[in-house]
């Protein structure tokens, strides 16, 4: 973990909602495994108080990137910030996804859930897994990757409807050994109940409000079964990758 | 060589900054050796596990901070066990929060961490209800700080500092009944009462609807209490509130702190800390000015 503050080096914008910052890091890049995040917050922007967190996106070798959606005022002042403009990033933190060796993997992403799960899909390729990578959005501008199995909201890209609409009849056709997931709470509710029937191993990347991101204020306290009891962990640093069954 | 060094009651600090209760924690000890901090403080504890307070827990607003953590601790005998060992072995004051039910669990608590060694202080977190006095908080009632305050002071010989809510009529009062009560020092100011609304779900922010607002917007409210207080008690003040840079932490101590603790911009620059004790002893090296003389100095 490091805090650093940092020029954009790259910027890419994709379309209205969804830009890409790139900053070159050695250290940080080196300590970066997929499904950790960091805290970023321009250093001239005041307000918002708070830095927000963000998933690694991409890493190559000592480039890391972040794949951002505008929401409200933070993700909006990133989105205005230009190359050299510097921020303050504060990471990697949080645990990061498990991966395990030479599996059948099923990674099931929705709008920018899409952003760990693409740092991810590097991460299982490395270990020999074989990876199918299911991706839903509301609509063309929510897809960032072609060669994915793509559902929208409107049919505007890939197959109309849900993701979650094919992840049953995929599950029910495909002997898979992992879930992966990222993304809205009703989507992730969804693949829950879905995986739960095939008895898979299922990995569910939370989003909670933070304010320290390091374990130190319990802010962002998740509710979250251990030994038949629910208990509250911390999505900073206990997460923000959870077993997904345990989510009460 | 810029003399910085203060006493709060038994203990001496290299330097004046601190951090906030509850704000701070060992893993910053990743970021930068925080040793070199005039005092550790660490989240309240008490007697038995806390599980804290439903989520959301955390909702920014214009100009501040609204937590409701609900004191999420394992226990004074968890605490013991696992953060005490890597506390003690830092190089600096030890000062450890602590919050109970009732007079008699602070007590309790007390009694647990007076066989433990390389604590330097206690912080009375005194922002909670006593279950005794149905619910009232112990920091509003001056009959209840003045019998907490001295039977703490009975059972330790260490350092007790007092933290007061500045949710009250009168903090002069509430303080000079702490230092009666013979209190080593005061800090101020605890969070102050706040509230924020979802105007789509109409819902408040914060699961638990009122919570305690900290954070640059509390900043002036600090401060007159600090000042008010400075005028009306002899012991040192630690003071808090907004503090996010030098400058904030330097009127603080004009108005009367002799340290200065930072809370909400640790999560927004873990190394503040740092960058205040710096910052200080450029000020009094520039204005060439003693730190003693710089405290409660005021110009009118
Ligand atoms: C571990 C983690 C990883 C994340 N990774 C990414 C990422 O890679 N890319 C990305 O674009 N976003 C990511 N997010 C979400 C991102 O942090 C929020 O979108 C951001 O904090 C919103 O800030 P804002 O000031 O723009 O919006 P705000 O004004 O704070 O909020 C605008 C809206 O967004 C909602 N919101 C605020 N914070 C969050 C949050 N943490 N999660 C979900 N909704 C929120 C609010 O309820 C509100 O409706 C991640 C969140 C977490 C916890
Ligand atoms: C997330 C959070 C947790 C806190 N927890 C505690 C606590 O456990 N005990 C305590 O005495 N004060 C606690 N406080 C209050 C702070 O110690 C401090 O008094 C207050 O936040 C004002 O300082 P600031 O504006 O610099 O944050 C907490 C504040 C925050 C923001
Ligand atoms: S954000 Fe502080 S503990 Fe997670």
């Amino acid at each position: 973990m490091f805090y650093k503050v940092l020029p954009i080096v790259e910027k890419e914008v994709i379309n209205n909602k969804y830009f890409i910052i790139t900053f070159t890091n050695f250290e940080m890049a080196e300590q970066s495994c997929p499904g950790q995040f960091f805290k970023l917050k321009g250093l001239e922007q005041e307000f918002p108080i708070l830095p927000r967190p963000f998933s690694v996106f991409k890493k190559e070798d000592s480039k890391l990137s972040f794949l951002i959606k505008v929401v409200g005022t933070a993700t909006k002042n990133l989105s205005q910030l230009k190359i050299e403009e510097r921020v303050a990033l504060l990471g990697p933190l949080g645990n990061g996804f498990q991966i395990h060796n030479g599996k059948k993997v099923l990674i099931v992403s929705g709008g920018i859930g899409y952003a760990p799960l693409n740092f991810l899909r590097d991460g299982l390729n490395k270990a020999d897994n074989e990876i199918t990578f299911f991706h839903g959005g509301k609509n063309a501008n929510d897809v960032f990757s072609k060669n994915i199995r793509i559902y929208t909201e409107d049919g505007s890209i890939g197959e109309k409807g849900l993701v979650t609409d094919g992840v049953e009849e995929f599950l029910s056709q495909n002997q898979i050994d992992v879930v992966y997931t990222c993304g809205p709470e009703n989507m992730l509710r969804k693949v829950k109940e879905i995986c739960e029937g095939f008895k898979t191993k299922l990995y569910m990347s939370m989003e909670t409000v933070m304010a320290c991101g390091i374990g130190s204020c319990c802010g962002c306290a998740i509710k979250v079964e251990e030994n038949g009891k629910p208990v509250y962990k911390k999505v900073c640093k206990d997460g923000p990758v959870f077993d997904g069954y345990k989510i009460v | 060589m810029i003399d910085f060094k203060i006493k709060i009651g038994k203990m001496l600090w290299k330097n004046p900054v601190t951090v906030a209760s509850g704000t701070f924690g060992l893993e910053f000890g990743e970021l930068f050796d925080i040793s070199q901090l005039g005092a550790i403080v660490t989240k309240t504890v008490t007697l038995h596990p806390k599980q804290g307070n439903a989520p959301p827990r955390i909702a920014e607003t214009e100009a501040g901070l609204l937590n409701s953590i609900g004191l999420q601790n394992p226990g004074i005998e968890n605490f013991i066990k696992t953060d005490l060992h890597e506390y003690r072995i830092i190089d600096t004051n030890l000062i450890v929060s602590i919050s109970a039910d009732s007079i008699s669990q602070f007590g309790e608590v007390i009694q647990e961490l007076e066989r433990q060694s390389g604590i330097d202080g206690y912080e009375i977190n005194v922002s909670c209800p006593n279950v005794e006095s149905e619910g009232i908080i112990f920091g509003t009632d001056n009959k209840t700080v003045f019998k907490l305050v001295s039977m703490i002071k009975k059972t330790t010989e260490r350092t007790v500092i007092v933290k007061l809510t500045p949710n009250l009529t009168s903090i002069e009062n509430i303080a000079r009944v702490a230092e009666n009560a013979g209190a080593d020092a005061i800090s101020l100011i605890n969070t102050v009462y706040g509230m924020a609304i979802d105007i789509e779900t109409r819902k408040p922010k914060i699961k638990n609807v009122i919570a305690g607002y900290s954070g640059i917007g509390i900043k002036p409210i600090a401060l007159q209490n600090v000042f008010r207080v400075a005028k009306v008690v002899k012991i040192p003040i630690i003071g808090m509130g907004g503090i996010r840079n030098t400058n904030d932490a330097l009127e603080f101590i004009i108005a009367g702190a002799t340290a200065v603790a930072v809370g909400t911009q640790n999560f927004v620059n873990p190394l503040s800390t740092l960058d205040i004790i710096q910052g200080l002893k450029k000020y009094l090296d520039e204005k060439k000015v003693q730190y003693k003389d710089l405290i409660n100095s005021v110009n009118f």
